[in-house]
């Protein structure tokens, strides 16, 4: 594979096209949005009804990561942008980055100047911006035009003050103002965080996000892993790769597959994912997805950090895990790393061929610390040098057994040691 | 009459003057350096496939599974986060897949971007910007906010991705090497600086969700992070990158790494069969590894004569005797390489032979010696320190008096069970507790008493070789500025004000071996002032 070849196979382009599908999310979710009580078409018919009434009107969009809220309302918007051209401007904050409220208004003043072509100033005053921002509301209001506010990730603008969420509410309770304000937020009760003056200005409107059904599950894998007949791509290959697909989908063991992914990660956007790691694993001189792809993509999301760790260690940092593990077991409440090697040292009464230096046991200490296996329990810290802040496990027993037992040549003594 | 000429008073130049008007004058001014699309790519000679996986031994599966995710020209991906322990070729493996692939990325390591705004400004700068002394060295944009730098990056990456869309469609792209594709890969290396940051709590997730955030498909992130990623969870929440694990090497990749660019490969492999197995019970990480072999592997070979030979059996059983001691010495140290190379330090030994008296054994040469410098006064003062944390103050006026060392004559008596008890119940607490914090007064009195008393040892010996001027006033001047140079050096550690008294109090923070050391140097019998429950 040294030079990406001019003329891609087949198998290329088809990878290349579902790839392309899984990341982007407004392909995603346009099939689960047809049907017309979904979440599209009640959003849908919320903004327009305010725009087509001219009035003002508030929403929030709930749901965990990844089930759509930022797509399904993109959507809605694009429709409505080419419904009615004119009459919509969109302004768009993040609560990541604009959750500073005199953050907030400078990107609300730069959106507004960028949209209607007016020079944004950087050096503008918070009262300067908010002054513009009502200016700005009624200019609109009176030329019809509504103004869509979408505040994403709701819940960081509600920690602090809440000014910029009360300017808002508040300047849209004028008669002269038409604006929608949307918050989009993982928090399902985020509007017990709003201060009391804020949650009367808000109308308490609510739309819930939640996973799809099986059937809708399976209805929505089929449509999105198979190639589309009218593409670039030649129509044998077209019509056999759909048709492995089916098979594959149809698989009892795939189904369970997807079962056991489903019952941890529900969300469609987390299928994407494990999708695209799937398709990813497929192998391009096949051509075709193999339900030996989704099994590695579903390995590959079952892993245990703490374990891989443990098969990382070297031998004496073993011998310090379970020198931690016989002090807690004592019931040694807090423990540092000089007891640690007086345990250490106690265990090699009876053995000597592991029994190293202090130093060298200071520094696979410090390799343990750097893994996050083992962490210091004070935060202050600075006070004292490494040997005597007093430090815990971070591993639990169990695991510490089970990591043990599956080493590669662990010393029978550790087993030994850790066994009672 | 003949004229006077006024003196001509040279005006004295520095060196940088005089050179930077010559440069004025010689020189035109040089055209400030323009990055182009070329400098996004690795600007070497692109690798085949066979190369990389045969300079990356040991990593087939994760340089398989990384191209895998990161999939043909021109596809987007989700963001891929690189894990695994430190020395595990993660950094290597991403920089040379982006050689062989050829598609331009920028890289950024939270190391040297140790703050939000410098990493911003460094990632804004790579694309496009170069500092030079046109602009007076600064950067394209100030940028310390995450919403600033999601504006500028929008911008760049865009007038970016246009270049590189008009270029993939000419054909003489490929010819003149310029990097592939409509894909731009922003790469963030050592990610676990971040959770130490300050504004950590907003940075890590804005980080996480910076894919959501700009939703553009033509970027790609990659994350790389020496802890795994169950270290990375916050409240806040964000979607998880796909992780890609590298775990630590076995013992044959070692070998492999290791043996590649030997010239002797026979002579290397007898000596990785014999000191590859025990020292990698202590540790597995190569950079650790590899500076202890490269000091063994010369001993290794000492006795041969003739370096290119390749060893049979019972040469093979002489040189493993011949380095057997030095493995035990080995492993019991921490490989740090010596300050002083080996054969300075034999030089070392015969000057000081020169001061008369020295009683150093030969056997413990390398061990008895502290491997710094240190002047005589912070010798003293670091001694004072530890004194001062290990005894109780109750007892520095029996040592201390001004008739030198008084043996306490109170310990004759056996010890009964209960104050062997209590012994072991103090000794516990000495080791759970760590050592005591003195104030500074309590710090300059011992340091005084000893000080008073090292001078009247050396009076009787040959005073002359010392060169403290009059007693002890002259190390009283340097002193506080030796105890805020051994507070830097973290051999002494301030610490808090007492809420009684409201002085500041201190605390030693070196161990026993140091301080014996220490105290050898200076021929000062520490053993004698140490309180011994």
């Amino acid at each position: 594979m040294g030079r990406e070849k001019e003329k891609e196979n087949p198998s290329q382009k088809a990878l290349n096209l579902l790839r392309t599908r899984l990341s982007n999310p407004n392909f995603v979710f346009k099939p689960l949005s047809d049907s017309p009580d979904s979440n599209y078409s009640k959003l849908k018919f919320i903004i327009s009804s305010s725009i087509t009434e001219a009035c003002n009107n508030s929403i929030l969009l709930l749901g965990p990561r990844g089930s759509g809220k930022v797509a399904v309302l993109e959507l809605v918007l694009s429709d409505l942008l080419q419904q009615y051209p004119e009459a919509i401007s969109v302004i768009r904050l993040n609560g990541l980055l604009h959750g500073d409220d005199n953050c907030a208004l400078k990107e609300i003043a730069r959106q507004l100047c960028m949209e209607h072509q007016l020079l944004f100033s950087k050096v503008a005053s918070f009262d300067d911006n908010s002054q513009f921002l009502i200016a700005m509301l009624r200019e609109c209001g009176l030329a019809h035009k509504t103004i869509i506010f979408v505040l994403d990730e709701f819940d960081l603008f509600a920690q602090a003050k809440q000014r910029l969420l009360y300017s808002l509410l508040d300047a849209m309770q004028s008669v002269t103002s038409q604006a929608v304000v949307i918050g989009v937020s993982c928090r399902l009760d985020v509007d017990q965080l709003l201060e009391k003056r804020v949650r009367s200005r808000f109308s308490h409107r609510k739309l819930l996000f939640l996973p799809p059904s099986k059937e809708d599950t399976e209805r929505f894998l089929e449509h999105i892993l198979s190639l589309p007949k009218d593409s670039s791509l030649p129509h044998s290959y077209t019509v056999e790769f759909n048709g492995r697909l089916k098979n594959v989908l149809a698989d009892e063991r795939f189904k369970e597959l997807i079962n056991t992914y489903l019952s941890f990660n529900s969300t469609i956007g987390q299928l994407m994912r494990f999708l695209f790691q799937a398709v990813s694993y497929m192998d391009l001189d096949v051509g075709f997805l193999s339900l030996e792809n989704f099994k590695t993509a579903l390995s590959s999301t079952q892993r245990q950090p703490k374990s891989e760790c443990i098969k990382d260690c070297s031998i004496l940092e073993l011998y310090l895990l379970v020198c931690m593990k016989r002090l807690e077991v004592k019931e040694q409440n807090s423990y540092n790393f000089n007891s640690v090697m007086t345990e250490y040292k106690s265990i090699h009464d009876f053995q000597t061929s592991d029994n190293y230096a202090g130093n060298v046991c200071l520094r696979a200490f410090e390799h343990l610390l750097q893994r996050e296996l083992i962490s210091f329990t004070d935060n202050r810290g600075h006070n004292q040098s490494v040997e005597f802040r007093p430090v815990k496990l971070l591993i639990s027993p169990a695991e510490l057994y089970h990591g043990l037992k599956s080493y590669r040549s662990c010393p029978a003594i550790l087993l030994k040691l850790i066994a009672r | 009459m003949a004229k006077v000429e006024s003196p001509q008073v040279t005006r004295r130049t520095t060196r940088s003057y005089s050179a930077s008007n010559d440069a004025i004058e010689s020189t035109k001014p040089i055209e400030p350096y323009k990055p182009t699309l070329n400098d996004l790519g690795f600007r070497q000679q692109p690798l085949s496939f066979e190369d990389l996986l045969s300079c990356l031994p040991g990593r087939r599966t994760q340089v398989l599974e990384l191209l895998r995710l990161l999939g043909p020209l021109n596809s987007p991906m989700f963001p891929i986060l690189i894990y695994g322990g430190p020395s595990t070729g993660k950094t290597s493996v991403i920089l040379q897949v982006f050689r062989h692939l050829n598609r331009p990325f920028v890289y950024s390591s939270c190391v040297t971007c140790y703050s939000p705004r410098i990493l911003f400004e460094s990632i804004l700068n790579q694309l496009f910007h170069r500092k030079n002394s046109g602009n007076s060295y600064s950067s394209i944009k100030r940028c310390e906010k995450p919403s600033d730098f999601v504006n500028y990056l929008r911008e760049a990456l865009e007038s970016v991705i246009k270049n590189l869309k008009g270029n993939s469609g000419k054909l003489s792209s490929k010819v003149s090497g310029q990097p592939n594709g409509t894909m731009i890969y922003l790469v963030f290396d050592h990610l676990e600086r971040v959770r130490k940051w300050d504004k950590s709590s907003t940075i890590l997730p804005f980080l996480f969700n910076l894919f959501d955030i700009l939703k553009m498909p033509e970027v790609g992130l990659i994350f790389i992070s020496n802890t795994s990623p169950d270290t990375y969870y916050f409240n806040m929440g964000y979607v998880e990158p796909i992780p890609l694990c590298f775990p630590d090497y076995t013992e044959d990749d070692l070998r492999q790494i290791f043996m590649a660019n030997q010239t002797n490969r026979k002579l290397y492999s007898s000596f990785l069969d014999v000191v590859l197995r025990p020292f990698c019970r202590v540790t597995r990480r190569v950079d650790e590894l590899s500076a202890v072999f490269s000091s063994l592997f010369k001993k290794y070979s000492q006795p041969l004569s003739d370096m290119g030979v390749a060893p049979n059996e019972d040469m093979k059983r002489r040189l493993f005797s011949h380095l057997q001691p030095h493995i035990t010495s080995a492993l019991n140290e921490t490989f740090l390489s010596p300050s002083w190379p080996p054969l300075l330090k034999d030089e070392a030994n015969g000057e000081t032979k020169k001061k008369g008296s020295s009683r150093m054994s030969r056997i413990h040469e390398d061990f008895d010696k502290i491997d710094f410098h240190m002047s005589t006064s912070a010798k003293y003062l670091l001694i004072s320190a530890f004194l001062a944390s290990r005894n109780p103050a109750t007892l520095d006026a029996s040592l201390f008096d001004s008739t030198g060392v008084s043996d306490s004559r109170k310990r004759k008596r056996k010890p009964s069970e209960k104050s062997l008890e209590q012994k072991e119940m103090t000794e516990l607490e000495l080791l759970m507790k760590g050592p005591g914090t003195f104030p500074l007064e309590r710090l300059l009195a011992i340091f005084q008493c000893i000080t008073s008393l090292a001078e009247d040892s050396l009076d009787e010996e040959e005073s002359h070789e010392l060169t403290i001027e009059g007693g002890s006033s002259g190390l009283m001047s340097d002193v506080l500025l030796q105890l805020s140079s051994l507070c830097n050096a973290n051999f002494i550690i301030k610490g808090g004000s007492c809420p009684l008294e409201g002085s500041t109090r201190y605390r030693t923070a070196v161990s026993e071996d140091l301080a014996l050391k220490v105290a050898r140097s200076l021929k000062f019998p520490l053993s004698k002032y140490l309180y011994r429950r």
